[in-house]
């Protein structure tokens, strides 16, 4: 990435397809059908991503994906954000699936990864507990040896499309303790004996779960890397698809910036378009502003990450302006169109309730500021 | 296409150890010099010292063609120096007014070239600014001062108001009304004028951070017929309109990195928080700092990367996606961001940072002065109109 930040021809390409892809594919109306609804998210659409090689992206060809760059992915990211894509691919994806990739065996790798990459299966990350906490002294699902193999106890909270997925990704604690040592991530049925799926309802109409884990029995095969010295991979990966859920945030950011801008040059209140009034304008100058540096430190981030420089200071920065802007940019669309938006049938509250779930995911404002000052030796 | 970060060959990192070298040699102890908010006649001289061996190397003249005194270097090794000189606490051009050599190169003609830009490369003569006036500040095309044609010379009426460093400048741009029955914007003409010409006065205008911005008085000022820079009645669009972008090219000293002083202020903040405890507590270790401090990071990183994306648009010549208000968006989030730095810099170091100098002043009394000094935010154009800029031209919202 050259010093002007600007996407290169081919990495633009990605981006205008995705675009004009979800334009016809997910509309608004797609968004509302499956808000709070069954099956969790559009199961053609998902095909129809896998085919064009959307769901492999980050994994190597050996397990059926493209293993493309960060700064390939932020355009795809971007759109889906744009277009509120009802899909987990951040979560199945980049998430979930990333940390496969990151800690699994290959046989682990051979037997999950591609299934994703084709569109077949899904998996689910379950890291948050009802505390709510980011870090690692949050992480207190506990497993213990059982035999060979662990028993789960304990809760996960905020678990994306748990209910279809083929595999919970679970972090648990194999040592007390509050600190990074004694962390291990486990591969487990959500639909296993002594675990509870409990559908919660939120703000993004998003399919979010808790779920219980009462002696859930897990086999040895089913660590994903060391025992016990999982949070290093687990906080890279999270970082990394926090540049992912940025660039997202940027995307929404940028639909409203034109929702909020046409609306402004078209409506009039006393006799001019209230695009006239400076109050407006700087409202308007607000979004773009917010929008704009989220993007530039989500680009900078991602090429950091492709160019195998430390990474960490410029993610924690990049979600932290994405979940300050995801307040800030839906609040001044609010602002500027007022009462309209308040009604349900305007797409803009579909847009103000996911960027409330995006703020939070992969870590809020609050914990990348304190993450960007450890980054940086503080 | 220079990678972003721009140290990305061995020749650009040697270019930045030589410029590094030179700085160490020519400033050895660290030393904060801004020459809007410094009346200090000793740090003057040290000062302009310090520049005329900038001139010395041709610096200055870095990127300018070899014909007017320049090295014809690429833009990207400006960016570095520039870097290099903010890391030093240094402005990256001795004054504002310098910024007339861009337009001497773009408009000037073959003469005013020669005769002009020697001494600005050499740094040896510095310019001001004459924009503002008492009427005139936002609304430039307000401006009054007024010249008009006498046989072979321009005759000069006017005042023009908050010239930065004027008094230690010997030539000024002068922006004058050419056209009174033009429409506003189209009967205006740039000036180049000596400031010992008989007829012009100055009046300090003292400021809260140390320095000097200058009343400057033009009464039946004459000046030779070839002193008019660019086409007679078009200085709002060939000079004064240019002013967003044009900084950034090759020609003209650029802001980007100038706004970049931000970057070793937060950095001496961020290390006296490390330093320095309260309650038994580092100031690093305070959640509450620690979130200041995050956020800080947050928009000076920010800034720094508007600033790249500026000089990376400049070179590539690639649209950006405000168009020509891209420029407007990082001026007016600078703008704004810096006297909320030096607010929140003052909230971390606490009631010590009042004191002013001495043993018990913090940080030397660097952040109280930067605090003051933050309030000149305002020059070369408000927020508020940088804004209505991004609003109009990049977000096409009706004017
Ligand atoms: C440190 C410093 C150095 C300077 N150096 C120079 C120099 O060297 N040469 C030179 O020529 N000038 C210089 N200036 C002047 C500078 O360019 C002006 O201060 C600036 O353009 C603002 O003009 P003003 O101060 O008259 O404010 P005004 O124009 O009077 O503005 C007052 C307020 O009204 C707002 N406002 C005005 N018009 C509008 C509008 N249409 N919409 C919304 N809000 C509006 C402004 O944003 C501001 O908030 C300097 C200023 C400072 C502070």
């Amino acid at each position: 990435m050259g010093i002007d930040l600007q996407l290169s021809e081919e990495q633009e390409l990605i981006g205008t397809t995705a675009n004009e892809f979800f334009e016809k594919q997910c509309p608004p109306k797609l968004v509302r059908e499956y808000e709070s609804g069954s099956p969790e998210f559009p199961e053609a659409l998902w095909r129809e991503m896998a085919g064009l090689g959307w769901l492999g992206m980050p994994f190597p060809e050996r397990y059926g994906g493209l293993e493309l760059a960060m700064l390939d992915m932020v355009p795809l990211y971007v759109e889906l954000g744009r277009h509120l894509v009802p899909c987990p691919v951040l979560d199945t994806v980049a998430l979930a699936g990333s940390l496969v990739y990151a800690l699994g065996s290959d046989e682990q790798k051979k037997t999950l990864l591609p299934g994703i990459a084709r569109g077949d299966s899904t998996i689910a990350s379950a890291i948050m507990e009802p505390d709510g906490g980011y870090g690692p002294e949050a992480i207190q699902v506990r497993a213990t040896r059982n035999g060979s193999g662990f028993l789960l106890n304990g809760t996960k909270v905020l678990v994306a499309c748990a209910h279809s997925a083929g595999r919970l990704v679970c972090a648990a604690r194999t040592a007390t303790g509050v600190d990074e040592h004694g962390i291990s991530l486990f591969l487990v049925d959500p639909r296993a004996p002594g675990a509870t799926i409990e559908r919660t309802p939120n703000i993004a109409g998003y399919p979010l779960y808790a779920i219980g884990f009462e002696n859930v029995s897990v086999a040895e095969d089913a660590v994903l890397g060391e025992v016990d010295a999982a949070w290093p991979a687990l906080y890279g990966t999270s970082m990394k698809a926090a540049v992912l859920q940025s660039a997202m945030v940027v995307g929404a950011g940028e639909r409203l910036l034109a929702m909020t801008t046409d609306y402004a040059r078209e409506r009039e209140q006393f006799g001019k378009p209230i695009g006239k009034y400076q109050a407006v304008q700087y409202l308007c100058t607000d979004i773009a502003i917010h929008c704009h540096q989220t993007r530039l430190l989500t680009l900078q981030a991602a090429w950091r990450i492709d160019s195998g420089r430390p990474f960490l200071r410029e993610s924690a920065l990049a979600k932290a302006s994405a979940s300050r802007a995801a307040g800030a940019m839906t609040f001044a669309a609010h602002e500027v169109h007022a009462g309209v938006a308040f009604v349900t049938d305007y797409d803009l509250q579909l847009y103000t309730r996911r960027a409330k779930h995006w703020e939070y995911n992969l870590g809020d404002l609050r914990y990348h500021l304190d993450r960007a000052c450890a980054e940086s030796g503080l | 296409m220079v990678d972003l970060c721009a140290d990305d060959t061995p020749e650009l990192r040697a270019w930045r150890r030589e410029v590094r070298d030179f700085l160490q040699e020519a400033l050895p102890e660290p030393w904060t010099f801004w020459y809007d908010y410094d009346e200090n006649p000793e740090s003057w001289e040290r000062y302009l010292a310090f520049w005329r061996k900038v001139g010395k190397k041709r610096w200055t003249a870095l990127t300018w063609p070899a014909e007017y005194y320049g090295l014809g270097r690429p833009a990207i090794e400006k960016w570095i120096l520039e870097e290099e000189f903010v890391n030093h606490d240094v402005p990256t051009y001795p004054v504002i007014g310098m910024h007339v050599s861009g337009y001497l190169l773009r408009h000037g003609t073959h003469e005013q070239r020669l005769k002009h830009l020697k001494g600005i490369a050499d740094a040896t003569v510095l310019w001001g600014e004459g924009y503002s006036e008492p009427g005139a500040g936002s609304d430039l095309a307000g401006l009054t001062t007024k010249a008009h044609r006498d046989g072979d010379e321009w005759v000069i009426n006017g005042q023009k108001t908050l010239g930065t460093a004027a008094h230690f400048c010997q030539w000024m741009s002068v922006l004058a009304r050419t056209d009174p029955d033009a429409p506003r914007h189209a009967g205006i003409s740039c000036f180049l004028v000596p400031l010992d010409a008989p007829g012009v006065e100055m009046l300090p205008l003292d400021n809260m951070a140390d320095g000097r911005q200058n009343m400057t008085y033009f009464d039946d000022v004459r000046v030779p017929a070839d002193s008019l820079l660019g086409d007679e009645n078009q200085a709002w669009t060939q000079i004064w309109f240019g002013m967003g972008g044009d900084r950034l090219d090759n020609a003209g000293p650029s802001l980007g990195p100038h706004s970049m002083r931000i970057v070793p202020l937060l950095n001496r903040v961020i290390r006296y928080c490390t330093r320095t405890s309260r309650g038994g507590r580092r100031l690093a270790d305070d959640p509450v700092v620690r979130q200041q401090l995050g956020e800080l990071m947050m928009g000076v990183e920010a800034i720094r990367l508007q600033a790249c994306e500026m000089h990376g648009i400049a070179q590539s010549g690639r649209p950006s996606r405000f168009g020509e208000a891209s420029m407007h968006m990082h001026q007016a989030v600078f703008k704004e961001f810096w006297p909320h730095l030096a607010q929140v810099c003052m909230e971390i170091v606490g009631p010590m940072a009042q004191i002013q100098g001495g043993r018990w002043a913090q940080l030397n009394g660097d952040i109280e002065h930067y605090f003051r000094a933050s309030f000149g935010n305002h020059a070369g154009g408000t927020s508020q109109l940088k804004r209505m800029v991004l609003a109009t031209r990049g977000l096409d919202l009706p004017r």
